[in-house]
């Protein structure tokens, strides 16, 4: 019998095509689905509520702003009644908002190499066919946009909750605890602390340790720059005119006299007893009437350096720009810190 | 040979003596020193800088307090500095050291049993001689004595470093921002965190669930005490005089007319348009405002808590939160008995 033979062709290995990208999206749906719901439910929670209270405020602004005449006893109750009630709940809620860029950040991003590292599925996960830099970018780069892009929506939706509280002039945008909550600063913390925790949780390999590093790194990157580094984004405007706009974010202030240094913030009380001194009753008396009047007779000029509103937005992004390259250079450690690491 | 031989002795069998509670405090502390170190740390952290910030304060007050005479411009000028310089940072001190309660529970309170169960630890650890029911005992009484305890401590330096504020009367002491961190309010809300923190951990069985579980119950129930509760704890006084002292506790206020209910709140617009009309800069409107609607024949009602019930408020506060820590860690302790190992 015969067997027809044919010569052995070398076939085109059908090979280690890499796997497509798209598959390990899911992977990273898969794995990390119960903590991007959390955080959609947490920031759906915060919008449900901003939303109603935000109607509240804005319905009682129209009718506060709607009402003639304005300087009437009546028009000013209602503006003073929108201030109270309104006011001082928006400042609470500004407190509160602050911790949600760091707890999102945190609880998302540093079970994400942390939890593999723990338990110990790293040596799995990272020997499949996919290859350890691809996974980690895999996981790392759409959990980060994700997040970035919710958290952006929900600032706009910030925005319009403060609208109210700036169009009367009442309170500087550059202030720091409402800085943070608007424009792009929301979304680019919200990725900064991501990239922290991603990092933390690769250098500590323990999943709660990761958690608290990152809340902790948060806290004190977020003092840093609302105390040191924000009023030095741009030069501030140096003025000795007494009348600043409202709006304008006072980083500080001093006295000169003849054009050389006296003290700052506040004369000190042996120089003020000395040359105001006031009689006990004080009332009546020109000099009391206007504090700054006497000190600038006896010839002390008060400087104030600020941020004009009108830096908002430049101010917005510089801080925007240096946390997202803060969190490139964090992902890329973080990457290059699991590519070194010896399995 | 013969053998010596005694009969067979009937000893009585050796009973298992129990094992001391001590050890289990040991095992406690092997297993939670990390957790403890961290709290350490982190209360360390903000003694410190209560400390050192409160000796600024209270050299500045004592200084703003000591100029003569008191009602000079110079002293005026320099109570108002004392209020730029400090007011700011006592307030937003006060706001962070908020979260301290629910950090502690969350991340010391969770991870106690969640960690056991996540890892399946919990086979070996409850079959030992020692009994689930007093292992889980005690790792959680001591872990919570001794969170509650530096909570507490903690909450009086606060209390030190708040003093000034409160001195001239004119800040309530039941300032949201402040009723909680003083007396027993601290320590006892950080018990409560904890206890939540366990019970979570326990129904959960994984631990960063049961982190963000605890925080999101923490910070429900504290908004929940912080704004509805807390006045009821006593019937509020209530009084038509135009002035009260600036440590009580305003409730509500409202207008009556003869006897008769007439608004709630501050005036509706359309009675104002009616009867004070006259233009003012609304800067001075509190005061004319009031006086001309009295004028009309209004009397202002206003039911308030006076400051001097601030330690009954916080006894109270403190007696039903340990009473629910109570109940919780003793939930968390009958669910340990019946879960089925």
């Amino acid at each position: 019998m015969t067997a027809p033979t044919r010569p052995a062709r070398q076939q085109q290995d059908p090979g280690l095509r890499p796997v497509p990208w798209r598959r390990m999206a899911w992977v990273t749906w898969r794995q990390h689905r119960f903590a991007l719901t959390g955080a959609a439910a947490f920031l759906g929670a915060w919008a449900v509520y901003l939303w109603l209270s935000g109607l509240q405020a804005h319905h009682a602004y129209a009718a506060a702003t709607a009402c003639h005449p304005a300087s009437s006893f009546a028009c000013g109750n209602l503006i003073s009644e929108f201030n109270n009630t309104y006011g001082a709940r928006s400042e609470a809620v500004a407190s509160l908002l602050q911790i949600v860029p760091a707890l999102i950040g945190a609880f998302v991003g540093a079970p994400v190499l942390a939890r593999e590292l723990e338990t110990g599925t790293f040596r799995y996960a990272w020997t499949l066919a996919f290859g350890r830099t691809r996974w980690t970018l895999a996981k790392l780069v759409p959990l980060a946009v994700t997040l970035a892009a919710a958290v952006g929506a929900f600032s706009a939706l910030l925005s319009w909750y403060y609208a109210p509280f700036f169009a009367d002039g009442n309170q500087t945008a550059l202030a720091p605890t409402v800085f943070t909550l608007r424009g792009v600063t929301f979304a680019a913390w919200t990725l900064a602390t991501f990239a922290i925790a991603a990092l933390a949780g690769m250098l500590i390999r323990r999943v709660v340790p990761a958690i608290a590093a990152a809340l902790a790194a948060y806290a004190g990157l977020a003092l840093a720059a609302a105390l040191y580094l924000r009023g030095h984004y741009l030069t501030p405007v140096v003025t000795s005119h007494q009348n600043l706009p409202v709006t304008a974010w006072i980083i500080s202030q001093w006295w000169t006299k003849d054009g050389t240094f006296a003290f700052a913030p506040w004369p000190p009380d042996s120089l003020a007893r000395r040359i105001c001194p006031i009689s006990a009753s004080g009332i009546g008396n020109p000099k009391s009437a206007n504090p700054l009047q006497c000190f600038a007779q006896h010839g002390y000029t008060l400087w104030h350096s600020y941020q004009p509103v009108s830096n908002f937005w430049p101010f917005q992004w510089i801080e925007g720009g240096w946390l997202l390259a803060l969190s490139v250079l964090l992902i890329a450690a973080t990457v290059w810190l699991v590519r070194r690491r010896p399995t | 040979m013969t053998a010596l031989t005694m009969p067979g002795g009937q000893e009585p069998a050796a009973e298992p003596r129990p094992l001391p509670w001590r050890r289990m405090a040991w095992v406690t502390w092997r297993q939670h020193r990390f957790t403890l170190a961290a709290v350490a740390v982190f209360l360390g952290g903000w003694a410190v800088y209560l400390w050192l910030e409160g000796l600024q304060v209270h050299r500045a007050y004592a200084a703003a307090t000591a100029c003569r005479p008191a009602s000079s411009f110079a002293c005026g000028e320099i109570i108002t500095s004392f209020n730029y310089a400090y007011g700011d940072i006592a307030l937003h001190s006060a706001v962070f050291l908020h979260m301290v309660p629910a950090l502690i529970g969350a991340f010391a309170g969770a991870p106690v049993l969640a960690r056991e169960l996540e890892t399946g630890t919990f086979r070996y650890a409850w079959t030992q001689a020692f009994g689930r029911i007093r292992w889980t005992l005690g790792k959680l009484i001591p872990l919570a004595v001794i969170v509650a305890a530096a909570a507490g401590a903690l909450s009086l330096l606060f209390s030190w470093f708040y003093q000034p504020f409160f001195a001239d009367g004119q800040k309530t002491p039941f300032a949201p921002e402040v009723f909680d961190l003083r007396g027993v309010g601290f320590a006892a809300w950080t018990l409560t965190a904890f206890a939540i923190g366990t019970l979570a951990g326990l129904l959960i069985r994984r631990v960063v669930p049961a982190i963000a579980a605890t925080l999101a119950a923490y910070t429900g129930l504290a908004l929940a005490v912080g704004l509805f509760l807390r006045q009821h704890y006593a019937a509020p006084l209530l009084t038509t005089g135009p002035r009260l002292s600036g440590s009580a506790w305003i409730m509500s206020q409202w207008w009556t007319k003869n006897g008769k209910f007439a608004f709630a709140g501050g005036p509706p617009n359309n009675l104002l348009m009616q009867i004070c009309p006259s233009p003012g800069p609304y800067k001075q409107l509190q005061e004319t405002v009031t006086q001309c609607v009295v004028r009309h024949g209004y009397t202002q009602w206003t039911s308030y808590q006076p400051g001097s019930r601030f330690w009954p408020f916080q006894w109270i506060e403190g007696g039903w939160l340990l009473a629910l820590s109570v109940l919780l860690v003793a939930a968390t302790v009958w669910l340990v008995g019946r879960r089925p190992a």
